[in-house]
């Protein structure tokens, strides 16, 4: 038998911060959107926006237009001042396609 | 979306909600938000993540095969590379530790030397996997300084590569050297410099080893992490030097212009592109000289004059693209008083848009939500030029010694980033054994 060893090429991975703690319910709580308003987010969010209202009373969903949107500005630090500063419990992002 | 958020330092999942590509286009039925809705509650509440480790993939691991012969492990490892998603459908070396240490006899960093982390997976980019990279390639050492040197450029965040990575624009990179090292490790700068030349094999071999870094280590597989329709140029990118020895006597090197490294220096400069069309530049019957290079100007500068807003990031600083005119034709153009600056100039006037031509396309609608302030106020500009100003054109003395043809690489270029090669002491040596190895001197085949 001929044996071949070579090296794993794909590169190690660092995982340098957990994800955020999931909520443990969405009643009541204060949810944002980020939105790069493309790939029909103008009208998906919006109605994301509206059945969570009507499946949560006593929840706050803050508008579309509450932080920057749009590609070039929802990965910017100041876009994550904004949302920080904002107090949301949670933001839904959208849409990527 | 996995390699995105790997990207950005998190665990390589993320909570989401996935929903076919028709739910995206314009007029679509989006009642599946509705319907589907407790998704979004759950991944809003319940979502766990299944990544727990802290780092995978570790740097230096091995993979090993048997087979019955040499020849029966080689086909096992291919075999395995590509069912890992680590192959391009070509043959590949497996990266023994052999090849591999015999490459890194090409650098002057330590093989653990990290250059950054390669977008959107987020893998770390070192001097080694370089070396890992460039063996399956079917590399050499002596590519190794212009391959770290381009890796380096190619993760420089201005260089925008973390979102041009994964976009659907199918962006390629561009790698054009400067300095003596183009014709010492054998880059093609003359006939056929895009494609493949057996007297010249260096740009194949580099170029192929950033793409397959693009794969594996950075994640780029198609329709997973990059979302390129097309992909085309993909298999080995362009790597190419600019044809120095053709440049007309005044006419700086490309390096010189746009970087300000000295002439004669070794240097890369990457450029992202994402198309590439040939321009019938001569003229076919009696024309003058004069005559034979103005029509050709016009000619190339129309094939610049189309609404390419993939070129809107670039707009102020990056490029519009790449034109590649030969040597004699270089030659000839300054023979009739062009200088590289004169033609730049040209381009920028004669390729402007007239707003009508831009407005009838919908262009406006782009220019309107770019990042740039520069870019949105350029909208009230009627032509509307293609870009911020003459030097952004990338002009470059390459292709082979016949005046018929040049190339026009379209830009998709936040910005053109430039990097110093650094060789290793012992790079003399390494050249006399590519030498003795690769049979012909340079010299013998030069056409």
């Amino acid at each position: 038998m001929f044996k071949l060893e070579f090296h794993d090429p794909s590169g190690a991975i660092e995982a340098e911060q957990p994800h955020a703690p999931r909520l443990p319910s969405v009643a009541g709580r204060r949810i944002g959107f980020v939105s790069n308003e493309q790939w029909q987010a103008y009208r998906m969010l919006p109605l994301l926006k509206a059945v969570l209202e009507q499946d949560f009373p006593g929840i706050e969903v803050l508008p579309l237009n509450a932080f920057p949107q749009g590609n070039a500005r929802i990965g910017e630090e100041e876009t994550a001042r904004l949302v920080k500063q904002s107090g949301v419990d949670a933001v839904i992002i959208g849409n990527a396609a | 979306m996995k390699n995105a958020v790997s990207g950005l330092g998190l665990a390589p999942d993320a909570a989401r909600v996935t929903f076919p590509i028709d739910l995206f286009l314009p007029g679509s039925d989006i009642t599946p938000v509705q319907t589907r809705r407790h998704e979004f509650y759950d991944g809003l509440t319940r979502w766990q993540p299944d990544f727990v480790q802290a780092a995978s993939g570790a740097a230096g691991a091995m993979l090993a095969v048997e087979g019955a012969s040499y020849e029966d492990a080689l086909v096992k490892a291919n075999n395995l590379l590509i069912a890992n998603l680590w192959g391009d459908g070509l043959p590949l070396w497996p990266a023994t530790k052999e090849r591999v240490d015999w490459i890194l006899r090409g650098t002057a960093f330590p093989r653990a030397h990290r250059i950054g982390k390669f977008p959107p997976r987020g893998g770390i980019a070192t001097v080694e996997s370089c070396a890992i990279a460039l063996a399956m390639a079917g590399g050499r050492p002596e590519y190794l300084p212009v391959l770290v040197a381009a890796v380096d450029a190619f993760l420089d965040p201005a260089s925008d590569s973390e979102q041009l990575q994964a976009a659907s624009g199918s962006a390629f990179p561009v790698v054009i050297v400067n300095g003596p090292v183009g014709r010492q490790i054998r880059l093609n700068s003359g006939f056929g410099c895009l494609g493949p030349d057996p007297q010249r094999p260096a740009g194949a071999s580099i170029g192929r080893a950033l793409r397959l870094m693009q794969q594996n280590v950075g994640g780029a597989l198609p329709g997973i992490g990059t979302m390129a329709n097309y992909g085309g140029m993909r298999y080995t990118n362009a790597v190419f030097a600019e044809d120095e020895d053709s440049l007309p006597a005044g006419w700086q090197p490309h390096a010189t212009e746009r970087h300000g490294f000295a002439p004669g220096s070794n240097s890369i400069s990457l450029v992202f592109a994402n198309g590439a069309a040939n321009i019938r530049r001569r003229g076919a019957k009696k024309e003058t000289p004069e005559e034979d290079a103005l029509q050709g100007m016009h000619r190339m500068a129309a094939f610049m004059r189309t609404p390419n807003m993939a070129a809107l990031p670039g707009y102020e600083n990056g490029t519009p693209g790449i034109l590649m005119i030969p040597g004699v034709v270089a030659q000839t153009m300054a023979g009739l008083g062009w200088s590289k600056r004169s033609m730049r100039e040209f381009f920028w006037q004669h390729s402007k848009i007239p707003a009508e031509h831009l407005r009838r396309a919908g262009c406006p609608a782009w220019i309107e939500i770019d990042a740039n302030p520069m870019t949105r106020e350029s909208l009230k500009l009627d032509p509307w030029p293609i870009t911020s100003r003459p030097e952004n054109f990338v002009l470059i003395v390459a292709g082979g010694g016949h005046p018929t043809n040049s190339y026009w690489l379209q830009g998709y270029c936040p910005r053109v980033i430039g990097r110093e090669i650094r060789v290793p002491e012992s790079f003399d040596r390494l050249l006399a054994e590519a030498d003795r190895d690769l049979g012909c001197g340079l010299e013998a085949c030069v056409i």
